[in-house]
């Protein structure tokens, strides 16, 4: 050994008891506990499912009545209107079926006709098709597409 | 230095790094819906590839070889331990980068989806492994429990990876590591995407080598006391 420190040689501390460690393992593991159900009380149980979609709440729209949720669709193109407090426009499902949304707050910044969306909001009445939302989220998709100002949409649907 | 030594995967993560930032910053197009928003493409999938997959991956297979007889070793519990530290760095740099891609994207800086919330309770698992070690002061005691705590925890990644897929999350699905095989990402974006995931892993490794390397020198050095305080009481006996 080439340190010049000198060694420690006052009577050393009874190694720790093994009943020590398990009762630290036990608190630790209760504090996890604490924790993660905090999370999950938050998260999961609430809302493992984040949204409804709007051809959801079609087919379930005598169950949701006025309640509080997130409603999913897309913008429809030609129906926003900015407000003083927020935005109105019509949010479609992948079927025939919408709902008219007024949302009150300043929409994202990507918030645009055709892109998906999530209103946390509710009905206006429980046979209202208006959704009076409180936030508007943005649902990006998973597919990233350079900027290209000569880009068009091939007949397939695909973007060239 | 040979071959392999840590400087080696140091001084490659900084080129790969270095390179994407360039070609994130300035040679790549925005994207056509996010704009210049899409950059963070570039740091926040590779951060969280290392955190879920690379160093969480590491240290609950280092956990599960400590746990096999004929590979149990200290070194092995050493290998688990520092590669769950340098995960809780980067499930923290995970959260961070999303969030700061959420607040202009969603609207919100955090959403309780079930991608989100997953990935959060990964990160309190990986501080709860932290503390379960400092609990248990016996080498042998600490070791075995935290590597049965480690390979318990790993349950949740698989839930996080499939979380897009089995429930509706705000949480976009995969670009990359997609159920078809399909990639969602257009041209240089993504390879750019791709050298961030090699640069991020190097870096995973030389901070691994660097921290496996601290934590055995500090070993020997307890070892070296004991033995220099063990030789001098002995001296004092013979004297």
């Amino acid at each position: 050994m080439t340190t010049t420190e000198q060694p420690d040689l006052h009577p050393a501390a009874p190694p720790p008891s093994r009943s020590r460690s398990t009762r630290r393992t036990v608190l630790v593991i209760v504090l996890l506990l604490i924790a993660v159900g905090a999370l999950l009380s938050q998260g999961l149980l609430k809302s493992l499912n984040y949204f409804v979609t709007v051809d959801e709440a079609w087919t379930q729209r005598p169950h949701l009545g006025t309640s509080t949720l997130r409603l999913e669709g897309v913008v429809e193109p030609g129906t926003i209107e900015r407000t003083s407090t927020g935005a109105s426009f019509y949010i479609e499902g992948s079927g025939t079926h919408r709902y008219f949304v007024t949302a009150a707050g300043s929409p994202p910044q990507l918030f645009q006709a055709n892109i998906p969306v999530v209103v946390v909001g509710h009905f206006a009445s429980s046979s209202s098709p208006d959704f009076l939302g409180s936030q508007i989220m943005v649902k990006h998709s998973s597919t990233y597409i350079a900027q290209h100002p000569g880009r068009v949409k091939a007949p397939n649907g695909t973007v060239r | 230095m040979t071959r392999w030594s840590p400087r080696w995967w140091g001084w490659i993560s900084v080129v790969l790094l270095a390179f994407t930032a360039v070609m994130g910053l300035w040679v790549t197009p925005p994207d056509q819906v996010q704009g210049d928003l899409v950059r963070l493409l570039y740091i926040h999938p590779a951060i969280a590839w290392v955190a879920l997959y690379v160093s969480f991956g590491t240290a609950v297979v280092a956990a599960g070889l400590y746990l096999w007889p004929r590979t149990r070793s200290e070194g092995m519990d050493r290998v688990s331990y520092c590669a769950m530290e340098i995960s809780v760095l980067f499930i923290a740099l995970t959260l961070v980068t999303g969030s700061i891609w959420g607040r202009p994207t969603w609207g919100v800086w955090w959403a309780w989806d079930a991608r989100l919330t997953s990935t959060a309770i990964l990160g309190v698992f990986e501080v709860a492994y932290l503390a379960l070690r400092r609990a248990n002061e016996d080498a042998e005691l600490r070791a075995r429990r935290s590597a049965v705590f480690a390979l318990l925890t790993a349950v949740n990644v698989p839930i996080i990876h499939f979380s897009v897929i089995w429930w509706k999350t705000l949480h976009q699905g995969a670009s990359v590591l997609t159920s078809t095989g399909a990639l969602n990402v257009h041209g240089s974006m993504l390879w750019t995407m791709l050298v961030s995931f090699v640069g991020f892993t190097t870096l995973f490794v030389w901070l691994l080598l660097r921290r496996v390397a601290l934590e055995s020198s500090r070993d020997e050095r307890r070892r070296a006391r004991l033995d220099a305080a063990l030789d001098l009481r002995r001296r004092e006996g013979v004297g």
